[in-house]
């Protein structure tokens, strides 16, 4: 992958807005602040196609932030949406009504909850097709539009409205964080890739290689939360630069099933410091340290990183368990 | 007498706990009571309302409050905020409880049939809690207001802080700040009369009305809401120090700022929510934060 890049440093951010001001949704919004980077690398000529989530309501009739095409469909079927779209737009094309210049990219932009559940099997059969789009996942690890419910994104040890810590389950949520990025590889997308809003050039680099692929291209936004994470507006992209620091969000792509990691840390941050910077976390410090808790969360960031590094050739230093 | 509160607030300043701290306040003192918020689209600054009952008989009422004897106003930009309306049927010789620096006397246009206690609530939690959360403290200010007894007030501020998740310090904290507020005010008189249907109308003045029509159709044309007035804290660049890096740029997630002709980053005020990641995020720290006048 050694094309050239029009994205030398974060400076080269397209100065062109396609997003304006006013959107209603919480100060500080990762998953706006995401979509606003990807349409700057798309350009003007997108048809979104939105399930279910916190991005419906940035609008409301009869006020929009895009100054680009948006199509809202059911919960689980945006990716089905999508597909309208697309074949729209290709038989206009092939019956000479819609000049090439007119077409558009067609992107889904769902949250983890469409992503990872809800609308998992119409993404499915549009991979199967093959279909030419982009899924934009914002993923904030929880249904957060209706108040931040469990998804099967969100990760161990988290508290949500339906896992809160309690006595009978001290740490929130138990299950793990759902691998989306594999199951998109492993049902042999192009073009799967893993974003942080923190780490700007890596997301516009990786923006502008998709669109050199054909075919469905998923990218998935770590979208930090301040409403439901539980943290001050301020420090939406430090907590997300945290999280790749620390290594819970490996920044990766992968290119017709060959995984890379485009950013390698060489020594991660213990987890603790990512954790204790939110209050769906506060139950694993509060009233006293669930060490065995953070160790597993720690061991399982370690595991990863180890396999990984066998994977493609390099080491990452680790740290040590909290309870040295 | 059965006593009705409305809470006005931004999204994240706590309207809903609020509610639920007066009832629980108003439930240890022996009344009867109910709280509940509307459920919509809130979200952060977004505009939210809730509201609470009590009565020392059985309440029979349910649904919305219409006809407040106490409207409490977390936020006083919401005053002209046609989409909160936080005075719309307040009762005569009702309580409007504003939090403001700006307003003193009247804080309700053409109304001299109710009374106005004006709080500098912002300031207060920014000292004690060191956050503009108001919760506790509204909720103080109306339990002192309508008589709630003060260990049944602050009760209640452990009671519901512990049971959405804050630590032991941060609830300690806002006992402190409800005490606070409780010390400041004294019980007032609740002779209240209901408005006539006729004057209780509110007028249909939504957003639409600012752009028109043809704004429907109009691409991108959110901007016309100013969401400015959400702001808490106003960030302001340094010219002499900025170098024109655009971090601040690139991280704006509401597109409230724009490079200029002269290739400098502008703010657009009317817009910004006040997020204030523009200011940690800077390297060169030439962006810096005050506190909006008023609340």
């Amino acid at each position: 992958m050694a094309t050239a890049t029009r994205f030398r440093t974060l400076k080269d951010m397209p100065k062109e807005d396609y997003l304006s001001p006013g959107n209603t949704l919480c100060a500080g919004c990762g998953g706006i602040l995401a979509l606003r980077i990807f349409h700057k690398v798309l350009g003007p000529k997108v048809a979104w196609v939105n399930a279910a989530g916190c991005m419906t309501v940035s609008m409301s009739y009869p006020l929009s932030p895009l100054k680009s095409n948006w199509l809202y469909t059911a919960f689980a079927s945006a990716p089905a949406g999508a597909q309208g779209v697309r074949d729209a737009l290709d038989v206009l094309m092939a019956k000479g009504k819609l000049p090439a210049s007119e077409d558009l990219k067609v992107v889904v932009v769902s949250g983890d909850g469409a992503a990872y559940d809800i609308g998992l099997q119409s993404t499915s059969g549009a991979i199967d097709r093959r279909l030419d789009f982009y899924y934009l996942c914002y993923d904030n690890e929880a249904y957060g539009n209706t108040g931040f419910q469990m998804s099967t994104s969100t990760p161990y040890g988290s508290s949500t409205k339906t896992t809160p810590a309690t006595a009978a389950y001290p740490l929130g949520n138990t299950a793990r964080k759902k691998d989306l990025f594999e199951v998109w590889r492993a049902m042999k997308a192009p073009y799967v890739a893993t974003l942080a809003n923190s780490h700007g050039l890596d997301f516009l680099r990786k923006v502008e290689r998709g669109s050199e692929i054909k075919g469905p291209r998923l990218y998935i936004a770590f979208a930090a939360c301040p409403t439901g994470w539980g943290f001050d507006t301020r420090n939406s992209v430090e907590i997300e630069k945290l999280a790749v620091q620390t290594g819970v969000w490996p920044l990766k792509e992968s290119v017709n099933g060959a995984v890379r990691h485009t950013f390698v840390p060489r020594a991660l941050i213990p987890v603790s410091d990512y954790l204790k910077t939110q209050e769906r976390f506060n139950h694993l410090f509060e009233p006293s340290e669930k060490t065995e808790a953070i160790d597993a969360i720690q061991e399982s960031v370690n595991v990863y990183w180890k396999e990984a590094g066998a994977r493609e050739g390099f080491e990452v230093k680790l740290p040590g368990s909290s309870s040295r | 007498m059965t006593v009705r509160v409305r809470f006005h607030g931004r999204g994240g300043q706590g309207a809903k706990t609020a509610s639920r701290i007066l009832g629980n306040a108003a439930f240890n003192d022996g009344y009867f009571t109910q709280d509940f918020p509307i459920y919509g689209a809130e979200r952060r600054g977004a505009p939210v309302t809730a509201f609470t009952r009590f009565s020392r008989e059985e309440i029979t009422e349910r649904g919305f409050i219409f006809s407040p004897d106490i409207s409490a106003v977390m936020d006083d930009s919401l005053i002209a905020d046609t989409l909160a309306n936080p005075f719309s049927g307040l009762r005569r010789g009702g309580v409007a409880v504003v939090n403001t620096t700006k307003a003193k006397g009247s804080v309700v246009p053409g109304r001299d049939d109710v009374k106005s206690v004006c709080l500098d609530l912002t300031g207060q939690a920014l000292k004690t809690l060191g956050k503009p959360v108001l919760s506790a403290g509204i909720a103080a200010a109306v339990a002192r207001i309508s008589g709630i007894n003060k260990e049944a007030l602050l009760t209640a501020v452990v009671d519901e802080l512990k049971d959405i998740g804050l630590s032991a310090e941060m609830v300690q904290k806002n006992v402190g700040f409800a005490a606070a507020i409780y010390g400041e005010l004294s019980p007032l008189e609740l002779k209240t009369e209901e408005l006539d249907a006729r004057e209780e109308l509110v007028p249909l003045a939504v957003v639409v009305s600012e752009g028109g029509i043809e704004a429907v159709t109009q691409a991108g044309n959110s901007a016309i809401r100013h969401t400015g007035n959400w702001r808490t804290f106003r960030p302001n660049i340094d010219y002499e120090k900025c170098t024109d890096c655009m971090m601040c740029y690139a991280y704006c997630p509401e597109s409230a700022m724009a490079v200029g002709p002269d290739g400098r980053v502008k703010i657009d005020y009317d817009n910004c929510k006040g997020c204030m990641i523009c200011m940690v995020e800077c390297p060169l720290k030439a962006i810096s934060q005050t506190l909006e006048g008023g609340a």
